[in-house]
């Protein structure tokens, strides 16, 4: 099918060959499983998708899908931008992101276990120990415990992005305490009130299942000697960008939303306060980081933690999803070991690619990387938040002969990736009225309970509004769509 | 149930109630203002200060002259004043929000939903034109809130918690309108000579609580101080009664309340004994000295408030 960019919405749609648009082929035919979608769209007008996507808007401001912005004067409440124009993962395709992400899951958890108890991996020199103790994640305390059901990761986000070359590939694994399931579920409520029409042409899955089964994985997780646990959420509380998020995962769950304040230890036992005195908790999926969960053991100023959490949870009597520490395994430098940590630990090829990594460190991808500065993004291994950071080609000739003379200087400090592009897709721009291409990735969720997995069908696909911007976080401006999984 | 959430679920209630009492409180008294028997009851200043004296007593102290537009402002949208309707529906949707995993997503999108429109609402138009419109759109909003509650949320802790929000606010809000008119129709005595016993403002009055209509059904009389009172104050039967208030909140408390005998500093002993004192009382011991009823009620319930708080939501 040709594209209909005569169509007065698709007016503007001029994509860059430079990527993989989700959308067009190279020859400017729509892909198939697009086809429907876009007969659909053609019915309507200009108006039709400037009203529709202020319907969306006000779906989200009365359900109370949003975030405060704090400023000087007054506190804002926003939205996170939605799309109206859904993203959809075939059948097939689904199949291998589920499939690898699940893999990088599993074997994301063996690497913790193995790290916090014999360090294999490091004595069989495929990890260098040198990543570990520099980790500011690594808590010496979790050496030797074992945690319930021997599950670290609980909750895993995995950050895809699909390259110009038509495969995915991880960005990024997230396992301390990633968000946005529920922006999945968000927008699959948004779209349904807004494009009802649409979703009888497909047979999609279901994305309102993660509830159910994020209950049941952190039940697989229940303390020693506990028959039926009483799990909560556990949450910085309401002034927190997330508290949406918190209050959907308790209510989807049927579990207390509970701050820290909420919560109180006595003889190692965690216990809640209620209208009939003290309960007592058994599981808590917490949704803070590490460092705030108890002020006897982390950060001493944190009033958003349980003093005595952390010794409860180490005498086994509270399970805490995620398990602390579980950080030391998602950073930029451990991720460059992904796929010997996959072989090493489940003795398969990993199924999602990561981006390439030229460790600067071995003379010969050194020589590469110096040859070839201007088309690798050169990054420094124990800088993060984006310091330090070059990208070959936007560097002027006397930049690149800077980078080069920084990376012989210390070798070991820097690794070297291919500059990826994100794939683009149909996207619509308020100030435009149209639909433009804007680049997009994919977040999905894993849970690893004990004997129990599950990989929520559907994900977080984030978008940046503006135009020719890589960057999809929500602080930068990004929004995000429905995600839609086909059945068979 | 968290004690920190039942307190926010308590003054979701509460909240949500208030809101409708003070809309049709500015409602009804403005409106049937306009045609009233007496230059007195017709009397703009008149009327503003008695909608001031049920927002925020205090606001009207030193106040001689009032500013029609600016009075209507205050109760209505002004976000500086914690008696705004405005920023009631605001305390309630925060109340609400800190709740918001144990209430049903229906009710809480309707509350969000009316937040929203209140916050957005023209404050040219509302003070121009817009107050009937507005406070018409609040109480049915209301109306559909309780419906929300009623026929959304389980009928356990939860709903009890939030009904007992409720009805102390009403009965707190129903002693507070009742005050108020009596003083009205006190005023309205020394300016032009109408008895008390049968003045317009009793009529009012019953109107502002949704009553008018099945007094006129239960008494075929024209309102008097003593049909309306012991209406209002008295009759089980009439849902904006204090009495029907009383025995809702004895209902819900039992809810809450594990012991059969409640010990002597409780919450729920305070309010059965409230409950019977009021069963057994009739209107010429009410009549007899109402000041001294109504602030004696008032204060009740306001002690009321303070011990279910150190019973339930003070383990925080």
């Amino acid at each position: 099918m040709k594209a209909p960019t005569s169509l007065p919405i698709f007016s503007s749609y001029k994509y860059d060959s430079k990527f993989y648009d989700e959308i067009f082929t190279d020859n400017n035919e729509v892909r198939e499983v697009y086809e429907t979608l876009f007969n659909l769209f053609s019915e309507y007008s200009v108006d039709d998708f400037a009203n529709l996507n202020d319907k969306a808007k006000d779906a989200f401001f009365n359900q109370g899908i949003t975030f405060q912005v704090y400023g000087d004067k007054e506190t804002k409440e926003k939205i996170f931008p939605f799309d109206l124009f859904p993203r959809i993962i075939g059948h097939e395709e689904w199949q291998k992101i589920e499939k690898g992400a699940l893999q990088r899951s599993k074997a994301l958890n063996l690497f913790l276990w193995d790290l916090y108890h014999d360090q294999k991996i490091i004595k069989d020199k495929i990890v260098p120990i040198d990543l570990i103790n520099s980790s500011v994640n690594f808590l010496k305390q979790m050496k030797g415990f074992n945690p319930p059901g021997g599950i670290y990761n609980h909750v895993s986000g995995t950050d895809l992005i699909k390259h110009s070359d038509g495969n995915h590939y991880v960005l990024e694994d997230n396992i301390r305490c990633p968000s946005g399931v529920s922006y999945v579920v968000g927008n699959r409520a948004a779209l349904k009130r807004t494009l009802f029409g649409v979703f009888n042409h497909y047979q999609s899955y279901n994305v309102s299942d993660y509830g159910q089964n994020l209950l049941e994985i952190i039940e697989s997780v229940k303390p020693k000697g506990v028959d039926i646990p009483k799990c909560v959420v556990l949450t910085p509380g309401v002034y927190n960008s997330a508290y949406y998020e918190h209050s959907f995962l308790a209510k989807q769950m049927g579990v207390e939303l509970v701050e820290g304040r909420d919560l109180f230890i006595e003889n190692d036992f965690v216990y809640m306060k209620t209208i009939r005195g003290l309960v007592r908790v058994d599981v808590i999926y917490r949704r803070v980081d590490d460092l705030f969960i108890d002020p006897l053991e982390f950060n001493k100023d944190s009033l958003l933690g349980v003093p005595g959490l952390f010794k409860s949870y180490m005498k086994g009597k509270v399970c805490l999803v995620n398990a602390p520490g579980t950080g030391v395994a998602d950073d930029k430098a451990i991720y460059t070991y992904m796929p010997q940590i996959i072989k090493y630990y489940l003795d398969e090829e990993p199924i999602l690619n990561n981006v390439h990594t030229y460790h600067c460190s071995r003379p010969d991808e050194l020589k590469y990387v110096l040859e070839n500065v201007d088309k690798l993004v050169v990054k420094p291994v124990d800088e993060s938040g984006g310091y330090g950071i070059s990208i070959g080609n936007k560097l002027t000739k006397e930049e690149i002969e800077k980078v080069k003379e920084t990376i012989k200087a210390s070798p070991r400090k820097y690794i070297a990736q291919p500059i990826m592009s994100l794939s683009t897709h149909a996207t619509y721009i308020e100030d435009e009225n149209s639909f433009e291409p804007r680049h997009v990735d994919l977040r999905t969720f894993t849970l690893l309970g004990k004997d129990k997995d599950f990989v929520l069908k559907g994900g977080l696909t984030r978008v940046a509004l503006k135009r020719g911007n890589l960057i999809v976080n929500s602080s930068q401006g990004g929004g995000s769509k429905d995600t839609w999984v086909l059945k068979k | 149930m968290l004690a920190r959430v039942a307190n926010n679920l308590f003054w979701m209630g509460r909240y949500i109630e208030r809101s409708e009492h003070i809309a049709r409180y500015m409602n009804v008294n403005y409106f049937s203002s306009l045609d009233a028997p007496n230059e007195l009851s017709q009397s703009r200043q008149f009327v503003l200060r008695s909608m001031l004296f049920v927002a925020d007593e205090e606001e009207i102290k030193d106040v001689k002259e009032l500013d029609e537009q600016k009075v209507l402002y205050d109760i209505g949208l002004n976000p500086e004043k914690q008696f705004s309707i405005l920023s009631s529906i605001q305390n309630a949707q925060q109340n609400a929000n800190g709740a918001r995993d144990l209430i049903s997503s229906e009710l809480y999108e309707s509350i969000n939903t009316l937040n929203r429109v209140v916050k957005n609402y023209n404050k040219d138009v509302f003070v121009k034109n817009g107050l009937f419109d507005f406070t018409t759109m609040v109480t049915a909003n209301v109306a559909s809130l309780r419906t929300k509650i009623r026929g959304t949320l389980l009928h356990d802790e939860v709903y009890a918690i939030i009904m007992l929000g409720i009805y102390i606010e009403r009965a707190n809000q129903v002693i507070r309108i009742v005050n108020s008119k009596y003083n009205d129709a006190l005023v309205e005595k020394v300016n032009s000579d109408i008895s008390v016993t049968s003045s317009y403002e009793w009529t009012t009055l019953l109107k502002c609580v949704e009553s008018y209509d099945m007094m006129r059904r239960y008494y075929r009389k024209v309102p008097s101080s003593n049909t309306v009172l012991d209406f209002l104050i008295l009759n089980p039967a009439c849902p904006r009664s204090i009495m029907n208030s009383l025995n809702s909140i004895h209902y819900y408390i039992g809810y809450l309340s594990k012991d059969e005998i409640p010990h002597k500093d409780s919450a729920a002993f305070l309010i059965g004994k409230l409950k019977y004192d009021h069963q057994y009382k009739t209107i010429e011991d009410v009549q007899g000295d109402l000041k001294v009823c109504i602030e004696k009620l008032v204060d009740d319930l306001s002690l009321v408030g303070e011990k279910m708080d150190k019973d339930y939501f003070s383990l925080y």
